[in-house]
């Protein structure tokens, strides 16, 4: 399953050379926490350290760590081994230390695109590799840097669709022409990445969330029915992406994961995405007096089972704060 | 009620966990997701407890008049609730004793305790600052949210702090709005406008950014709206 989270598992093991003292000091800056309370988990390791992270996350926690000569397994939340951290001397440094690293990237094989997400969660910004002749879909006005040799093409994607949607026509294709080459890519919205590697699965975006794709992923708009779309107050369509790939999107805000099992209600304006399987309606909250006062308006009941990815802040919600700000103009004069 | 705070500082978020019999009451509009048997009430005032007088009153204090009040219907449930500006949250456990909050800071609190209008708000509103308290009173957890980073500042004799940068305080602080410069003229051109000054024994909770400073920040590129 490409939804796959991971856990950090502080072994307790150290390097030689590396006292119990130097090993939680470096934790406790790692994660920014009390001293005490590492030394607490070293008592009672083997014991999970960081959960629900992807593995780009987790690996760069235990490269962290190995460095400070600390050493750390990596598991799927269901305990499933990924990765053991080796003792290793920690003379080594600089080249053979990084060239490790970049061995046991190779060594998990993870299907897709290298890539890596920096700035998380708050400025998330996503960097991928493409290797020669690979073309990578990226939402328009979304590439922030890249290297000379890559090419940018324009298409028009989803037809009318997209044009219907607040999201803008375009998405262009970058191929990297003449040998492998590394883009930026900066969302517009401050906040966090989520990246899934689909397989065979389908996922809806909300309109505005769509960052980047490989070349196979499929990228549709979906006519949401007037009654879903037009109540939802948020878009008519939703981005259908689906096929084999990497698939990026970005929240405003920070995210949050939901496995929904049963019935789960999301405000319409912090929806990001959603599984293909689950039911969706647009509802009102409570009786009428909620639907008009309660400041929720219309939600997003789903059902049945699957994932739901929410964003913390909600873009309509800023908009509104904002407007007692903007300024005030006489109707006669122009725009 | 179990309240979990995620994503600090920058884009918090808070996960409120209800038992059965259990029930919360938040601010309108902060509810961004929540589980399928939450039942949703929405009230002018709180639950068996003041009157319209109360709802106009907190609407004045620029808080909404209306409060939604979240109770899981069978076995527990979840609400999660996010504020609008990018920043973090607080918990405070209320122990018989009131708490100050600045009205736009207010995002949650248990059900035994009384939302209501501080007696500042009178004094405030004569200051024509647009600057309102809630007084929370009683016992139980309370969810504060702020603009910016939340840091506390106790106060033994007397402190000033900017009316913008407020988030909460104990009652035991007396509180003045005063000006910050030798005159009211200086006080004005130095752009501090008007600040509170506290006096006694507390703690007072600032939020390191300013929401009408950056409201005016932006006022200048924003699209003007036609009257």
């Amino acid at each position: 399953m490409s939804f796959t989270q991971y856990r950090v598992v502080l072994t307790g093991v150290l390097n030689p050379g590396v006292t119990q003292e130097q090993a939680i000091e470096a934790i406790a800056q790692l994660f920014n926490t009390q001293p005490e309370r590492v030394s607490q988990a070293f008592t009672q390791a083997p014991i999970a350290i960081k959960k629900d992270v992807d593995l780009p996350t987790a690996q760069r926690i235990q490269n962290a760590l190995s460095q400070s000569g600390v050493m750390v397994d990596i598991q799927t939340m269901e305990g499933e081994a990924v990765s053991s951290g080796q003792p290793q001397d920690v003379s080594i440094k600089g080249d053979q230390q990084t060239s490790k690293g970049s061995d046991e990237l190779q060594r998990y094989d993870m299907p897709g695109l290298q890539f890596s997400i920096e700035g998380r969660p708050d400025y998330a910004f996503l960097t991928v590799q493409l290797p020669k002749n690979e073309t990578l879909k990226v939402e328009a006005s979304a590439m922030a840097t890249m290297d000379t040799h890559i090419v940018m093409k324009t298409k028009i994607k989803g037809g009318l669709g997209r044009l219907l949607t607040s999201e803008s026509l375009f998405i262009n294709e970058f191929t990297a022409e003449n040998g492998p080459g590394e883009i930026g890519i900066a969302p517009g919205t401050p906040g966090d990445l989520a990246h899934v590697h689909l397989n065979n699965e389908t996922i809806y975006l909300q309109n505005s969330a769509f960052v980047a794709s490989s070349s196979s992923v499929i990228t549709e708009t979906k006519w949401q029915g007037l009654a879903k779309g037009f109540f939802s107050g948020e878009s008519l369509f939703l981005i259908r992406c689906s096929g084999n790939g990497d698939l990026w999107f970005n929240t405003y805000g920070g995210i949050i994961m939901l496995d929904v099992d049963g019935d789960y209600v999301v405000d319409t304006g912090n929806i990001v995405a959603f599984t293909e399987g689950l039911d969706y309606d647009i509802t009102k909250v409570g009786g009428y007096k909620s639907l008009f006062f309660s400041g929720e308006g219309f939600v997003c009941r789903f059902k049945g089972k699957g994932k739901v990815w929410i964003q913390t802040r909600n873009v309509g919600a800023f908009l509104h704060w904002v407007e007692p700000f903007r300024p005030v103009e006489s109707s006669s004069s122009d725009d | 009620m179990q309240i979990e705070l995620i994503h600090r500082p920058g884009n918090t978020a808070a996960k409120i966990q209800l038992d059965q019999g259990e029930s919360c009451t938040a601010e309108s509009g902060a509810m961004i997701a929540m589980s399928g048997n939450m039942d949703i009430t929405t009230t002018t005032h709180k639950k068996q407890s003041g009157g319209l007088l109360k709802a106009v009153k907190r609407m004045m204090a620029g808080e909404s008049l209306f409060l939604n009040h979240f109770e899981p219907k069978a076995g527990a449930g979840e609400v999660w609730l996010g504020a609008t500006l990018a920043g973090d949250m607080m918990t405070y456990d209320l122990d018989q004793e009131s708490l100050i909050v600045q009205s736009g800071s207010f995002l949650a609190c248990e059900s035994s305790v009384e939302v209501d209008l501080g007696w500042q708000g009178f004094k405030s509103f004569l200051s024509g600052e647009s600057v309102f308290w809630l007084n929370l009173r009683g016992s139980g957890n309370v969810l504060l949210n702020s603009f910016g980073a939340i840091y506390p500042v106790e106060v033994n004799g007397e402190y000033i702090v900017d009316t913008g940068h407020i988030v909460a305080f104990n009652e035991s602080l007396d509180f003045s709005l005063t000006k910050v410069g030798g005159s009211w003229l200086k006080s004005f051109l130095g752009g501090e406008g008007i600040v509170c000054k506290f006096k006694g024994r507390g703690t007072v909770w600032c939020q390191s950014h300013n929401p009408t400073s950056f409201g005016s920040a932006m006022s200048s590129d924003l699209k003007a709206r036609k009257v």
